[in-house]
């Protein structure tokens, strides 16, 4: 009993902190555009495929291709910004989500068709530890850390430097930062940057985690949960992002056992909980989006 | 004085509803000409039947979204999970309620129907209370979720799905389960778009679509002038959800006699729906018919020439729509249009 109560809370832990990082990236373009990435699943599966295609083919070790991730991130960016994204700010939302949603199966459609639409996965062992009785991989440990510190450095640059206050200054009022000479187009041009940089870079540390499963629709499950706990931590906060994710993680994982238990005890033999925690990801959205639309920890910039 | 200044204006009222009426009956006219075409070529040439019951299902498939979308300005990201449940609804009819006579169409069409619109009252009645985005996300999870739901709980034959055809060949008859799967399928599909036609007609007419109309322009002056603005979304919400269910239920599970839940939620649906109410101009009555027999023609072509390369050249062709003409070939129709009464018909 012991033994499964600290397994769910270290693994929610360490799985809740890369949630954390991937609604970060949701968030700062909601924040900063007002536009909800709905093709942030598969932005997420680009920076899964780097890491897999850099440490298969050149056996760069994981956690280095988040730097490359990053770079890949800021590029699709900056290219989808200045192609699409520019000419929709301020226009209906309708079209800003359409247009996001396009960009998704773009990328999705790209990846099946270079990289085949069977699932793929790889082995990078580094050594476990123990923790009461739980013997946990380093690598879901490095992928952990390295979330905390992507979250952190958001964080700086968004509060401790000068770009980041024009974007803060974008954020409160787009029109007073034009007067005061902020290049609102500039601002929005590299936070749409960062924010798919930050999500391509959360897809490889979702393939340090859990090294297998890599296909071109994997993104999907992610986006839900995305959504989820963008709405749980008020849609457009990095803050509130960060915590909601660490709550999401530690409620997905408690969820699994109590599953598997409801669904042996009414005797489902076709079920599988795994997908069912899914399920349970959409009521949980419905439930909060009736309660709270605003956010259980609504905060703003 | 007074008296008459108000005469005049109800005069100038009147007449604007009338020549708003008899555009809209002119452009309906127009729609079900165009299903009378299709059904002509149907019977004339059997042997483009299947390329013609493509095309209707595209265009249905739009008219259907375009009830929702284009009437409200929101996008319902879920909205295959109506056509699935549509499909399922003949499926669970035939193989779990033992239906498998003729009575499958009146029995299967009806359950097809009440699953959609239960699941239209359970997500609407949440999600129509939220604006854009967080309408929007609240919506994307949907087709997923009802998929996981069946999938991970192993309902109704879990991820493997139900096949029926060995029923409705026991209850019908070799020839009658043919003629089921073949043609009454495809009468089925365009009764479903005359239906649309009709419905969407009645809606723009009545006070249902005026509510609609100035929700679309301004939800919140709406609200102020006392239109209750959730309740006229459900009734547009509902009505998209049932005639994308009859869809769902005539064009997979009746011509298919099977239904498997990677098939029938496969978003790529969704995608299509979008693409051809935006193609054609969202929120017209003959956008959507443009729209999807444009769009049906080319993914039957691309399917033929290049299988599996459509939603790839998809997305750019839709990123391409969004950016260059937001209001459709419709829409761009209109603009380049001088004549004032020419322009009104179109729309």
């Amino acid at each position: 009993m012991i033994e499964q109560v600290v397994s769910v809370i270290v693994f929610g832990l360490l799985l809740g902190v890369i949630y954390g990082v991937m609604t970060v990236g949701l968030n700062i373009i909601f924040g900063v555009l007002r536009i909800v990435n709905v093709g942030h699943g598969a932005f997420m599966m680009i920076g899964a495929y780097t890491t897999y295609w850099l440490y298969t083919l050149l056996g760069v070790p994981p956690p280095v291709s988040i730097f490359a991730s990053a770079a890949i991130g800021i590029l699709l960016g900056l290219g989808f910004y200045y192609t699409v994204v520019r000419r929709l700010v301020g226009a209906p939302e309708l079209a800003t989500l359409l247009a996001t949603f396009a960009m998704g199966v773009l990328l999705q459609e790209i990846a099946k068709n270079l990289w085949q639409p069977d699932p793929r996965g790889f082995t990078w062992y580094v050594g476990s530890v123990e923790i009461a009785g739980t013997s946990i991989y380093v690598s879901k440990i490095a992928a952990a850390v390295l979330a905390i510190v992507i979250v952190a450095i958001v964080y700086l640059l968004l509060y401790k430097t000068r770009f980041g206050l024009a974007i803060r200054a974008v954020v409160q009022d787009r029109e007073g930062a034009l007067v005061v000479g902020v290049d609102v187009d500039k601002v929005y041009a590299l936070s749409f940057a960062m924010g798919i940089a930050v999500t391509v870079v959360a897809g490889s540390l979702v393939a340090i985690y859990h090294a297998s499963g890599i296909h071109p629709y994997m993104g999907e499950p992610y986006t839900l949960k995305a959504f989820v706990i963008a709405v749980m931590g008020g849609l457009g906060s990095v803050t509130g992002a960060f915590v909601a994710g660490i709550l999401f993680g530690l409620f997905e994982n408690a969820s699994y056992p109590f599953l598997s238990w409801l669904t042996s005890g009414l005797g489902l033999v076709d079920a599988q909980p795994l997908v069912l925690t899914r399920f349970i990801a959409f009521t949980l959205l419905l439930a909060i989006l009736l309660a709270r639309p605003q956010g259980l920890l609504g905060e703003r910039w | 004085m007074v008296l008459s200044i108000g005469g005049l204006a109800k005069t100038v009222q009147l007449r604007t509803v009338t020549v708003f009426a008899r555009n809209v009956l002119a452009r309906s006219l127009l729609t079900l000409l165009v299903y009378i075409a299709l059904a002509a070529v149907y019977t004339a040439f059997p042997a483009y039947s299947q390329f013609v019951s493509m095309i209707l299902f595209y265009v249905i498939l739009g008219q259907a979204f375009n009830m929702f979308m284009g009437m409200t300005g929101y996008v319902d990201f879920g909205y295959v999970a109506f056509l699935a449940l549509g499909a399922y609804g003949i499926a669970v009819a035939a193989k779990y309620l033992g239906v498998t006579d003729w009575a499958i169409l009146p029995v299967g069409l009806s359950l097809s129907v009440l699953m959609a619109l239960m699941l239209a009252l359970a997500v609407g009645l949440i999600a129509l209370r939220l604006r854009g985005a967080y309408f929007a996300i609240a919506t994307i999870g949907v087709n997923e979720g009802i998929r996981y739901l069946i999938e991970g709980a192993g309902i109704w034959g879990g991820s493997l799905g139900i096949a029926f055809a060995k029923e409705l060949r026991q209850g019908l008859g070799r020839e009658g389960a043919n003629l089921l799967m073949t043609m009454v399928a495809d009468a089925v599909l365009v009764s479903v778009g005359v239906l649309a036609v009709l419905l969407t007609a009645t809606m723009l007419v009545t006070r249902v679509g005026f509510a609609l109309q100035a929700i679309r322009e301004d939800e919140d002056a709406a609200r102020a002038l006392g239109v209750n603005v959730t309740k006229y979304k459900l009734i547009a919400f509902s009505a998209s959800a049932s005639i994308g269910s009859l869809l769902g239920a005539s064009y997979w599970a009746l011509k298919g006699a099977y239904v498997e839940p990677d098939h029938v939620f496969n978003i790529g649906y969704t995608v299509e729906a979008i693409v051809i109410v935006m193609l054609g101009g969202a929120g017209t009555l003959l956008g959507p018919v443009i729209g999807g027999i444009l769009y049906g023609s080319l993914s039957y072509f691309l399917n033929v020439m290049m299988p599996g390369l459509q939603l790839l050249l998809l997305a750019p062709l839709l990123l391409a729509v969004i950016v260059a003409m937001p209001e459709g070939i419709v829409g761009m129709i209109r603009q380049r249009l001088r004549d004032p009464r020419l322009r009104e018909l179109i729309t």
